[in-house]
C-alpha cells in the first residue's frame, strides 16, 4: 500500500517536479522587499516635510510618485523592456525627487522631473540596474535649468496655496547661504538638526533622516560606509578649513544643513549608482563629501551634494574595478623571467 | 570564541529532524546499485543475473586505476544488470538486487582479531580500499586514495563535523548517538596518516555534540574541539582550513598542498567499522526532511534503497513535493524520479514544495547591490562574473578569477534581484575550460 501519490508513469513525474541546478533555496530579500524598506526609511522625513511645510508638499510627492510610475510603465510597453513596476524603484525615485525640490515649485516640475528621471535616466540605459546615474538626482540637476524656481524656499509653515503656482511668499535665505558666505546660521543648532529650517521638502530633518538611515542599516539594506564616509569627510574638511573664523559649529552646522543627510543615507546608497565593494563604497564616500564641500565652498550653487554624488557615479566602475577584492587563495601569475640586469623593468 | 571565515551565509536552518534518533529502515524489497558512486573509473559486476549474493558481498570491483569497490547492503538474488541514467545525466551499469528477506552475511567478513593499535597504516589503507569507502558528505572522493596521497605530507587532520547546509542532521545524529565510532575512526586515521594529532570542527550550533565531545577528550592530548560559527559554507575545505589555521589553499591546489586532510564525520565512522569489524560501506544515514514528508527522520538505511521506501518510513507525503533533493538545499542535486536509489553520497532527501524552493524566475535583474559581492567566500565579485558570461566576455570572466569559484552557491541565495549568478559563472567556466583545451 502506497501512503504518497506516487504516478505510475516516470512522465507524469516529469510533470510534477522540477529539475533544476543547485542552489534550491533562496533568501527571502528580493528588490521589492528592499525597495519597501527604503520607503519606509523615508517616511518620517517626508511626514515631517509635510507636517513642516504644508499639504503642497503632500501634492508634489504624489505628482511625482505618479508620474515616475506611470513613466515607468508607458516606456517600459515601448522599450519591450521587462516590466518592473512591482519591483517598486519607481516609487522610489519619485518620492526621492519630489524631498528633493522646494515646496513651491510648479506642480508641472515634478512631472517632467519624474518622466526625464525614469525614461531618460533609467529606461533608455536598459532599465533597474543599468542607468549609471542616479536618476532623482539627474532629474532635479535637470531641473535646474529653471533656476529661479529651484531655488526660492520659502519660510516653513508659509500657507501656500495646493494646486496654484501662484506662490506670493516671500522667498528666504537657507542656513547654507549664510554658511557659504563664511557665518554661522542664525538658526541654533538644535532646529537644524530637527529640521526647523527653510529648504526642499526631504532635506530638512537631519534627525529623521539619520533615523531612517539607522533602520536600513540596521536591516542591513546598506551599509554604514558611505554615509559615515560621506558625512565625515563633509565634517572634517570644513572643521579643518571653515569659511571664514569659525569654530567647531560651522562644522556641526554644515553637517546639518542642505542635502547632505538625505544625500549621504538615501541618494549616495543607490546600489545601482554606487561600488559594490567595501573599500570601493569608503573611497566613493570619501569622493562624494570632498566634492560637496568644494562645490560649497567654491561653486555657482550653494548646494553641492546632488553635484558630488553625480560627479562621483561616474567613477563608480574605476572604484570597482580598482578595488576589486583578491580572490581566496589567489597565485599571482608567473612573470616570464626577466633578464638579471633589467631592474623594475615590464614583462613581456 | 567561535572560528570562522570571511563572508558567507545563514540560511533558514530547518534542521527538523535534529531530535529524531537515528532509525533503521525495514528491509527494502529491491536495491539499485550504481557502479560508480565515487569520484574515478566505474567497476565492473563481479556477479551474473540469477547469482545469490549475501550482504557485504562485494558486487562490482575496480580493475584498474581510481575507485573503489561496490558491496550488496541485502542478501538475495541479482535480478538484472542494466544500463540507467543516473542524476549528474551519465549512463551508469545498474546492478538490481531483490531482497530475499534472510540478510545473510557474507562469512568471509571477519573483524581485526586483536588490538586495532597492532594494525599497520598499509593494513588501515587496505581495509578502508577493500571496504569500498568514499567520502560521504557529497563529494565521494575515494578516501584510500586520499590517505595515500595525504601520507607523509601533512601535519593536519580535520575531521569535519560542520554539515553547514540546512535540513541535515545525520553527522549530528551520528556524533551524539555514537561518539566513539567517530573518535576511533580518528584514531585509525591519524595512525594512517602518521599523525599524533587531530581536529574534530563542530558548528556552534550543535551544542550538544560539541558538549559530548569535550567532554569525552577531556585530557585527550591527541583531539582538539574546534567550534566552528555556525554559517554556510563553513564545511567547505578551503574555508575549514582558513577557519582553523588562518591559511589558505591556493588557487587550483589541495587541502594536502597546505598540510591539511578533511574527513567526514561519517567516512571516519566507516572507516572505524570497516576496520575494527570488516563490515564494508553498504549502509548509511540519511536525513529525509521538507514540508512534503509527514515526518521528518534520519534513517539508517541500505545503500541503494529507493527513496520512496523511505519516504514511506517517514509517514508517505502530506503534499506533492515540487522539489526532490538528493543532499542539502545549496549544494545538492535535483532528482527527476521518487524511485531513486540512495548512493554512498547521499547524506540527505529533501522533498519541498514549491513554496519552501525557488523557481528560476525568468525576470531577474542584478540591481547592483553588493550583496553577493559581501558574502562570497572566495572573495569574488559574483555581479561581475554573472554580467560578463551573460554577455560571452569570458576573457573578463577570467580576470575577475572565475575559475576560483566553488560553485557554493551563497551569492545565488542571498541576490534580491534573483540573478542566477551560481549557473552563469557555471556556463563560463565550462566555456573557458573548452577554450582552454582546444589551445593546447
Ligand atoms: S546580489 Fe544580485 S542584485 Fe545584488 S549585486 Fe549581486 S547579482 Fe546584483
Ligand atoms: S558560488 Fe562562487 S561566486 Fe558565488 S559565492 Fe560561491 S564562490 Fe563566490
Amino acid at each position: 500500500m502506497k501512503k504518497h501519490p506516487l504516478p505510475d508513469s516516470t512522465a507524469e513525474f516529469d510533470k510534477m517536479l522540477t529539475v533544476s541546478p543547485n542552489p534550491h533555496i533562496r533568501s527571502r530579500e528580493t528588490t521589492p522587499s528592499l525597495m519597501l524598506c527604503v520607503i519606509i526609511a523615508l517616511l518620517p522625513a517626508a511626514v515631517w516635510g509635510v507636517y513642516q511645510f504644508g499639504l503642497r508638499a503632500l501634492m508634489i510627492m504624489i505628482v511625482s510618485i505618479v508620474s515616475c510610475v506611470c513613466a515607468e510603465a508607458l516606456s517600459a510597453l515601448v522599450l519591450k523592456l521587462k516590466f518592473s513596476i512591482n519591483d517598486l524603484s519607481a516609487v522610489v525615485t519619485g518620492l526621492l525627487l519630489a524631498l528633493n525640490l522646494p515646496v513651491s515649485v510648479p506642480l508641472w516640475m515634478p512631472a517632467v522631473g519624474g518622466v526625464f528621471a525614469i525614461v531618460i535616466v533609467k529606461q533608455l540605459f536598459g532599465g533597474i540596474g543599468k542607468n549609471f546615474l542616479n536618476p532623482a538626482l539627474c532629474a532635479r540637476v535637470f531641473l535646474f535649468s529653471w533656476a529661479g524656481e529651484m531655488t526660492y524656499f520659502t519660510t516653513p509653515k508659509t500657507a501656500l496655496p495646493l494646486f496654484s503656482s501662484d506662490i506670493d511668499a516671500v522667498s528666504t535665505a537657507t542656513p547654507l547661504a549664510s554658511l557659504n558666505a563664511g557665518a554661522l546660521p542664525g538658526i541654533p543648532i538644535i532646529d537644524l538638526f530637527i529640521g526647523k529650517q527653510p529648504g526642499c521638502i526631504g532635506e530638512v530633518s537631519a534627525l529623521l533622516l539619520l533615523a531612517g538611515g539607522l533602520f536600513l542599516i540596521i536591516r542591513k539594506v546598506i551599509s554604514v560606509r558611505i554615509p559615515l564616509a560621506f558625512i565625515g569627510t563633509v565634517f572634517a574638511l570644513t572643521y579643518f578649513f571653515p569659511l571664514g573664523d569659525q569654530d567647531v559649529h560651522y562644522a556641526v552646522a554644515s553637517v546639518f544643513s542642505g542635502a547632505l543627510f538625505l544625500g549621504a543615507f538615501f541618494m549616495a546608497t543607490d546600489y545601482t549608482t554606487s561600488p559594490c565593494t567595501p573599500i570601493g563604497q569608503i573611497i566613493y564616500g570619501v569622493g562624494c563629501g570632498a566634492l560637496t564641500v568644494l562645490i560649497r565652498y567654491f561653486g555657482g550653487y550653494p548646494e553641492g551634494v546632488s553635484f558630488a554624488i553625480l560627479i562621483m557615479n561616474l567613477f563608480v566602475w574605476f572604484i570597482d574595478k580598482y578595488t576589486k577584492p583578491t580572490p581566496f587563495g589567489h597565485v599571482k601569475p608567473e612573470k616570464p623571467k626577466k633578464p638579471k640586469k633589467a631592474k623594475g623593468g615590464e614583462a613581456e | 570564541m567561535s572560528l570562522t571565515f570571511i563572508g558567507g551565509i545563514h540560511p533558514r536552518e530547518n534542521k527538523n529532524a535534529k531530535d529524531k534518533p537515528i532509525e533503521l529502515l525495514p528491509p527494502p524489497e529491491s536495491i539499485r546499485l550504481s557502479m560508480s558512486q565515487h569520484i574515478g573509473v566505474h567497476c565492473t559486476p563481479t556477479v551474473a543475473v540469477g547469482d545469490h549474493v549475501y550482504k557485504y558481498q562485494c558486487i562490482g570491483k575496480i580493475t584498474s586505476g581510481l575507485g573503489v569497490p561496490v558491496h550488496s547492503s541485502i542478501s538475495g538474488t541479482v535480478k538484472e544488470i542494466t544500463k540507467s541514467v543516473t542524476p549528474d545525466n551519465v549512463e551508469k551499469q545498474t546492478v538490481i538486487i531483490e531482497n530475499d528477506g534472510q540478510n545473510t552475511p557474507d562469512p568471509s567478513v571477519r573483524g581485526f582479531d586483536g588490538p586495532l593499535s597492532e594494525l599497520s597504516a598499509a593494513q588501515i589503507i587496505e581495509r578502508v580500499r577493500d571496504a569500498g569507502i568514499s567520502g560521504m558528505g557529497g563529494a565521494t572522493f575515494p578516501s584510500y586514495a586520499k590517505i595515500n596521497s595525504a601520507a607523509g605530507k601533512v601535519k593536519h587532520l580535520i575531521i569535519n563535523c560542520c554539515e553547514c547546509e540546512p535540513y541535515i542532521c545525520a553527522n549530528y545524529r551520528l556524533m551524539i548517538e555514537d561518539p566513539d565510532a567517530v573518535i576511533n575512526g580518528a584514531k585509525l586515521l591519524m595512525k594512517a596518516l602518521g599523525l599524533r594529532r587531530c581536529d574534530i570542527a563542530i558548528e556552534d550550533n550543535k551544542k550538544e555534540a560539541i558538549r559530548l565531545f569535550t567532554k569525552k577528550l577531556s585530557g585527550n592530548q591527541m583531539f582538539t574541539v574546534r567550534k566552528m560559527k555556525t554559517k554556510y559554507p563553513q564545511g567547505d575545505e578551503r574555508q575549514l582550513i582558513f577557519a582553523i589555521y588562518n591559511v589558505m589553499i591556493p588557487q587550483g591546489k589541495l587541502p594536502a598542498d597546505v598540510g591539511c586532510v578533511i574527513f567526514n564525520t561519517e567516512t571516519t565512522a566507516a572507516v572505524f567499522r570497516a576496520v575494527a569489524y570488516g563490515i564494508p560501506l553498504c549502509e548509511r544515514i540519511v536525513t529525509v526532511d521538507g514540508d512534503c514528508v509527514k515526518e521528518p527522520k534520519n534513517i539508517l538505511c541500505p545503500i541503494g534503497a529507493p527513496l520512496s521506501d523511505l519516504v514511506d518510513f517517514c509517514g508517505g507525503l502530506v503534499k506533492p513535493p515540487k522539489k526532490i533533493i538528493f543532499g542539502g538545499p545549496m549544494m545538492g542535486q535535483a532528482q527527476w524520479d521518487i524511485r531513486s536509489p540512495v548512493s554512498k553520497g547521499t547524506s540527505a532527501a529533501l522533498l519541498l514544495s514549491a513554496s519552501a524552493t525557488t523557481e528560476y524566475e525568468h525576470r531577474s535583474a542584478c540591481i547592483r547591490c553588493g550583496k553577493c559581492v559581501g558574502v562570497c567566500p572566495m572573495h569574488l565579485m559574483p555581479t561581475y562574473l554573472a554580467s560578463f558570461s551573460r554577455t560571452y566576455n569570458f576573457d573578463m570572466c577570467e580576470k575577475f578569477g572565475v575559475m576560483s569559484c566553488v560553485e557554493c552557491g551563497s551569492c545565488t541565495y542571498v541576490c534580491p534581484g534573483r540573478v542566477p549568478i551560481v549557473q552563469l559563472i557555471r556556463s563560463a567556466k565550462v566555456r573557458i575550460k573548452e577554450n582552454r583545451a582546444k589551445k593546447s
